[in-house]
């Protein structure tokens, strides 16, 4: 190991020269401990000291060479709540903030998306199916290293692959790959940079690619399936392939990354910043104070009510736009209160969802009727807009259909047989907006005449008594919902789902399932949006959750912060090209 | 030997003879409670009559006032027609403790704003403004500032905070007490019985009281508050009472190994009494003294305790009102809309601090030692 | 003196166990599941069971305890299910950072909270006394997170839009540019960053050691040996610091051993606060996810604090008064 050490602190001496050669004045005479943090990443465990050295060994050849211009330098710090989970292993990953890092940070995607969601080149170079939509093959870049020097090529693709639908490794996403071929010729390596992937007819086949990091074989090629999620590349020693190295990872609290100079000019080259860290900091007060007195260059999603302290500064932006995500009120149908969909239908028409995005989300968000986000092809906003309206009138009415009239005048409803229309909408603690969700419909239900009692629930609890096939124990229940470039709501609507951990309402209709099932298969784009849009329609009328908003997405960046790209793909989609103005720079 | 000027006087301000004389403390009180009450019944008097009828609240509050007001001028007038001090004879430990406690102002300051917080948690629907949970418009009345129609501004939800602070003294108040009583019964019960019979029976309730002691309180509450899948107040109230007992129990137990060797106690074993009322009625109430003070001690503490787990998540159902969730929930808000959770904290800090100056009085009042 | 130290840490053993057994059993037996973090429809339920079987939980209750029994005694606490890496790995590098933390406080707190009580004894009633106790009792009675995010905002945030002199760093151990900073600098930076946690956390602990101290010194002050100190005509100095500190000391110095295990606790709501990477910290954000393993390390890690801590007021007990012997 002695022989790494030295090779590091050559690196060190190269980092130096460019630090001093970008960095404006006072950081040359800072001593450089790149050395030092990659050391003490390794140090005590076999494989990390390994790869280290020879990370640190690859980099020095890039040692002394100046940043092409002065836009380059700086560390860019972004802050916020949590620690990145399963760190850049992603085998066994499924966390937002650790995809966002491993497909643009640490490593790479075969295809990237442009704003438009259109797949565009990233690792593969260009890519062809076959006209019968059975066949994939990728051409693979061969100017991409392995920050430890080594080329990645097809062989990396292949095992990525077959990694991720190998039962053992328990890869949490296996529904990107259903209607991909999974046998023993499911995928074959033409040569080091070409493989071909055999598959079914699918809507969105390319989508897997943009969502999966390929990960080193040459590194975790021996590593047995089922113990990847405790090797130490994930949070100890991760080399990548992307834009940025890991340097240092302190626990709960940081991971530090550096800019890749051997990045491929034709992909942009070498970041603009020196540094890319991202902190773990779990208080909101403390996110926005560390925001507002130059800290954090960015802050991740600072709560709507935070949004006006960060409008109101000089030195930072807001940044605002819709994402793939709704908020919701999952009903389960099961429940006798909520069995009839005309009651459904009334609690949505009741709540006063356009004052409720106003009021809680200070108006950054879109009124929701449906599992559609605006940012997908085939939303459509006219769905449900009247449909769903705020209405008590019409709310009354629709429950004294279903038979639930307020007999004994104490302003709660019964039915006929004397059951009173009271349910419990349960919400996970930790959550302001969803109690205050909870807690506004408690009182704006009560005025039409439905007892509703918001309740608590410690999050890893709510799951289980909401994904519990047997117990669904719930009435109602606030929730969010992530949605994919391939929009699938089988799991959630699906009458097969009814016994399924997602089958939260429990509603089942022949003419959604048909959808379901159709949608997937319709590869043309035009041919597929009157599909959706009756498909949504259904969801309007049947009512499984109260669709509520889809919020937008709020971030703070500081104004020496420049070219942040951020949108529906995520917040580090173009990490690579920010850069920061001079007198911004550390 | 009568005071005929004072009797007048007490018919009308109740208290203040007492307070002319110099016994400010007493009197300070009797008068505080005769006024403020006074105050309410003729300023809420339609919602006090109303009261009589309405939900259990409205009628303790209603209650509240007619028996302070009768109580507070029937003790004054009956206080003023008695003989003064010096011609009763001889004096008690507790009349002893209760000199020395007047002589502490500061502590007697502590008495009277403890007094007015169960006041105000007792009358609350009737001089409430608001009522606490009703939300004004989402729109209009979002975060209003301080003044005017809402006194201390309004939360997120529109919600008046004035008034929700007045309905969470009952909250918080009602937590302390509770978990209070159920920590010091357990502490000095067992306490007591690990003292004063000692051997084996000792060295198993102290491993025990080890054991809560090093148990991670944090992770049993959550995890507790995750088994039994809600945050209802008398789960609160529990899970405070039986994880902070054994402080009391240590102490207790402390003064039972010295009562043990006196002689009264061993009177009372060669009388032949038994165990169980040798430590009822001869030990206990012996030791009384440091357990009322940890109690009125521990009060404040639990009412911290309460706030700091609705921070982490784990506080109260909403939309009770619970001082240590308006602070929470009221932490995003702070650069915005400070009043949300300055207001409540403050109430936190004044309750707090004011049963600890009565905590302190009373231990330095009780321990002969401290006497000047 | 040794045979008690080896006789008390040997009887701790079965205390230390009792708690993590119960521990186990609790974190086990709740509701929630560990592999739900990644729920999401992608996930199909035979993905779930394999990440279930491959964090060993497929396995029934008793037969997990036994084997983290096992492991325990060969002095391994098994692998984080988040963190994916060895608990004691974690506890090892988290530890460090909270004692960091609590000894500066506790220090702190100490000294100011000492100096206060004895001039609150000396001139008890005083309106001094009145009001140290009421500053003191102020700082005791704010909920710890509420007294941290206002030094947050006042020493931070206000400190830099009024342009004060000087302003703390809000958050973390360390600035980012700390690999960069030559030795000296270094101290400083984390010397900064320690001065807003350290401070909430000894001012609420300062007022209950002065309120001790008070007491303590009260107590003292009116025996007889400090008459006879007066009567010799030795000057109020002498009488205060030589000869009734030594004795009101005693109890105060206890305190200490039971601070330490507070200290895990109290910390969690200003790691928090100030996203100090420490096990306060740690731990909660385990039980939230669900990683036994880590749970169960910071309980032990706890645990023994609280032996620790009661071992060390003991000896310090006979450290102070020469009167109580441990043979």
């Amino acid at each position: 190991m002695r022989d790494a050490r030295v090779t590091t602190s050559i690196l060190g001496v190269g980092a130096v020269l460019l630090m001093g050669a970008c960095g404006g004045g006072e950081s040359g005479a800072r001593p450089w401990s790149l050395e030092a943090s990659l050391a003490e990443a390794g140090s005590g465990i076999p494989f990390c000291e390994e790869v280290t050295a020879r990370v640190a060994e690859f980099m020095s050849q890039y040692e002394g060479q100046m940043p092409p211009s002065a836009q380059y330098g700086g560390a860019a710090v972004v802050g916020s709540i949590g620690e990145i989970p399963d760190g850049m292993n992603g085998h066994v990953s499924q966390d937002y903030t650790a995809s966002q890092h491993q497909n643009f940070v640490n490593l790479m995607t075969l295809v990237a998306y442009d704003a438009d969601a259109n797949p565009t080149p990233y690792l593969a170079e260009s890519w062809e199916v076959s006209d019968d939509n059975t066949e994939i093959t990728f051409h693979i870049r061969d100017d991409v290293y392995w920050h430890d020097g080594e080329l990645t090529d097809a062989y990396d693709v292949a095992y990525t692959f077959e990694r991720a639908i190998d039962p053992e490794t328990g890869f949490p996403n296996t529904a990107y790959w259903t209607h991909y071929d999974q046998g023993p010729d499911g995928v074959q390596v033409v040569d080091s940079f070409t493989v071909t992937f055999r598959m079914r007819p699918h809507a969105d086949y390319i989508d897997p690619w943009r969502a999966t990091a390929i990960m080193p074989e040459h590194l975790l090629g021996d590593v047995p399936s089922a113990t990847l999620r405790q090797h130490p590349y994930g949070t100890v020693c991760p080399v990548g392939n992307g834009p940025f190295i890991f340097v240092q990872h302190r626990q709960d609290a940081s991971w530090t990354f550096q800019a890749n100079p051997a990045f491929p000019q034709a992909l942009g080259g070498r970041p603009y910043v020196d540094r890319y860290i991202y902190r773990n900091i779990n208080e909101p007060t403390t996110l926005l104070t560390d925001l507002l007195t130059g800290q954090l260059s960015v802050y991740i999603r600072p709560t709507p009510d935070q949004a006006q302290a960060v409008l109101d500064s000089d030195a930072v932006d807001l940044l605002a736009y819709p994402f793939r995500d709704y908020i919701l009120v999952g009903w389960n149908a099961r429940r006798l209160q909520l069995s009839d969909k005309r009651v459904r239908q009334a609690l949505t028409r009741g709540t006063n969802r356009e004052e409720i995005v106003d009021a809680l989300l200070q108006g950054y968000g879109t009124v929701a009727n449906g599992s559609v986000p605006p940012f997908h092809w085939a939303f459509d906003p006219s769905v449900g807009k009247d449909a769903m309206s705020y209405d008590q009138d019409a709310a009354r009415a629709l429950l004294e259909a279903a038979g639930w009239e307020d007999s004994d005048g104490d302003g709660v409803r019964e039915n006929a047989d004397g059951e009173r229309l009271s349910i419990s909408i349960k919400y996970n603690e930790g959550n302001d907006t969803r109690q205050d969700i909870a807690e506004i419909m408690q009182a704006q239900l009560a005025e039409i005449g439905v007892e509703v009692a918001p309740t608590v629930v410690e999050w890893g609890t709510l799951l289980s008594q909401i994904t519990d096939p047997v117990d669904r124990d719930f009435d109602g229940v606030v929730i969010g919902w992530v949605v994919e470039y391939k929009l699938d709501d089988t799991d959630l609507f699906h009458s097969s789902s009814f016994s399924g951990a997602y089958g939260w309402s429990g509603t089942m209709r022949p003419d959604v399932d048909r959808l379901l099932e159709e949608l997937p298969l319709v590869v043309d784009r035009d041919e597929a949006k009157p599909l959706w849009a009756e498909y949504q329609e259904l969801l309007v009328d049947e009512q499984p959750y109260t669709f509520f908003y889809f919020p937008d997405r709020l971030d703070g960046v500081s104004k020496g912060l420049n070219d942040v790209q951020m949108d529906d793909r995520g917040e580090w989609v173009n990490v690579k090209d920010w850069w920061l103005s001079p007198d911004e720079r550390r | 030997m009568t005071d005929p000027r004072g009797l007048s006087l007490s018919v009308v301000l109740p208290g203040m003879p007492q307070m002319l004389k110099g016994r400010w403390g007493v009197g300070g009180v009797s008068l505080m409670v005769w006024v403020g009450l006074l105050g309410v019944l003729l300023t809420r008097w339609a919602r006090f009559a109303a009261g009589w009828s309405g939900p259990l609240d409205h009628q303790v509050a209603s209650l509240t006032v007619v028996a302070g007001l009768l109580g507070t001028w029937g003790w004054s007038m009956f206080d003023v027609s008695r003989p003064v001090e010096s011609e009763r004879n001889g004096m008690g430990q507790w009349s002893l403790a209760a000199q020395a406690f007047r002589k502490n102002r500061i502590a007697v300051v502590g008495v009277m704003i403890v007094v007015a917080i169960y006041l105000i948690a007792l009358v609350t629907p009737l001089i409430a403004p608001h009522d606490p949970a009703t939300q004004g418009s989402l729109i209009a009345s979002r975060l209003v500032r301080p003044g005017g129609d809402f006194p201390l501004g309004t939360d997120h939800l529109a919600r008046d905070v004035f008034s929700r602070i007045m309905y969470g003294a009952r909250i918080s108040l009602s937590i302390g007490f509770v978990a209070v009583g159920i920590s010091i019964t357990i502490g000095t019960l067992l306490g007591a019985v690990s003292g004063y019979l000692g051997g084996w029976v000792d060295t198993v309730l102290m491993r025990f009281v080890d054991m809560v002691l090093a148990f991670p309180r944090l992770v049993l509450l959550i995890a507790i508050l995750a088994l039994f899948q809600s945050n209802s107040i008398f789960l609160i109230m529990a899970i405070l009472g039986f994880t902070t007992w054994p402080s009391t129990a240590r102490i207790v137990r402390g003064d039972v190994l010295s009562l043990r060797e006196r002689e009264f106690i061993e009177a009372a074993q060669a009388l032949g009494f038994g165990r169980r009322r040798i430590i009822l009625r001869h030990v206990i109430p012996n030791v009384l003294g440091p357990v009322i003070v940890a109690a009125t001690l521990g009060i404040g503490n639990v009412i911290v305790l309460e706030a700091g787990l609705s921070f982490l998540g784990l506080g109260l159902q909403p939309p009770t009102p619970s001082w240590g969730s308006m602070v929470a929930d009221g932490r995003d808000h702070l650069l915005t809309a400070w009043w949300i959770s300055t207001f409540p904290g403050l109430a936190i800090v004044l309750t707090v601090v004011a049963f600890n100056l009565v905590g302190d009085g009373l231990r330095d009042a009780l321990d002969p030692r401290l006497r000047v | 003196m040794r045979t008690f130290v080896v006789r008390r840490l040997l009887g701790a053993i079965p205390l230390v166990l009792g708690i993590a057994t119960i521990i186990f059993f609790v974190v086990n037996l709740a509701p929630g599941d560990p592999a739900m973090r990644f729920l999401n429809p992608n996930m199909s339920d035979a993905a779930a069971e394999q990440i279930r079987v491959n964090l060993g939980l497929d396995q029934p209750i008793h037969i997990r305890y036994v084997r983290w029994l096992g492991a325990l005694a060969q002095g391994d606490l098994g692998f984080s299910f988040t963190r994916n890496r060895p608990v004691l790995a974690i506890i090892g590098e988290i530890l460090p950072n909270t004692l960091i933390l609590s000894f500066t406080a506790i220090g702190v707190a100490f000294v100011m909270g000492i100096l206060l009580g004895i001039v609150q004894a000396v001139r008890q009633y005083s309106l001094l006394d009145s009001v140290a106790s009421i500053v003191g009792l102020f700082f005791y009675s704010m909920p710890s997170f509420w007294l941290a995010l206002m030094m947050v905002l006042l020493f931070s945030l206000f400190a830099s839009v009024w342009q004060w002199p000087i302003q703390f760093p809000p958050s973390d151990i360390q600035s980012v540019d700390y690999v960069f900073l030559g030795p000296m600098e270094k101290v400083q930076d984390r010397l900064m960053h320690l001065v807003l946690p350290a401070t909430s956390l000894a001012l609420v602990l300062a007022a209950g050691i002065a309120r001790y101290t008070r007491g303590s010194m009260l107590e003292v002050i009116r025996q007889d040996f400090v008459r006879t100190a007066r009567a010799k005509g030795l000057s109020e100095p002498v009488v205060i610091f030589k000869h009734a500190l030594r004795n009101g000391l005693i109890p105060v110095i206890t305190l200490l051993g039971l601070y330490l295990p507070f200290l895990f606790s109290g910390t969690v709501f200003i790691e928090f606060v100030f996203s100090w990477p420490g096990m306060g910290k740690l731990v909660v954000d385990a039980i939230g996810q669900r990683d036994f393993p880590v749970i169960m390390g910071g309980t032990l890690v706890f645990a023994n604090m609280v032996v620790v801590g009661n071992l060390v007021s003991d000896l310090l007990y006979a450290v102070v008064d020469p009167r109580i012997r441990y043979d």
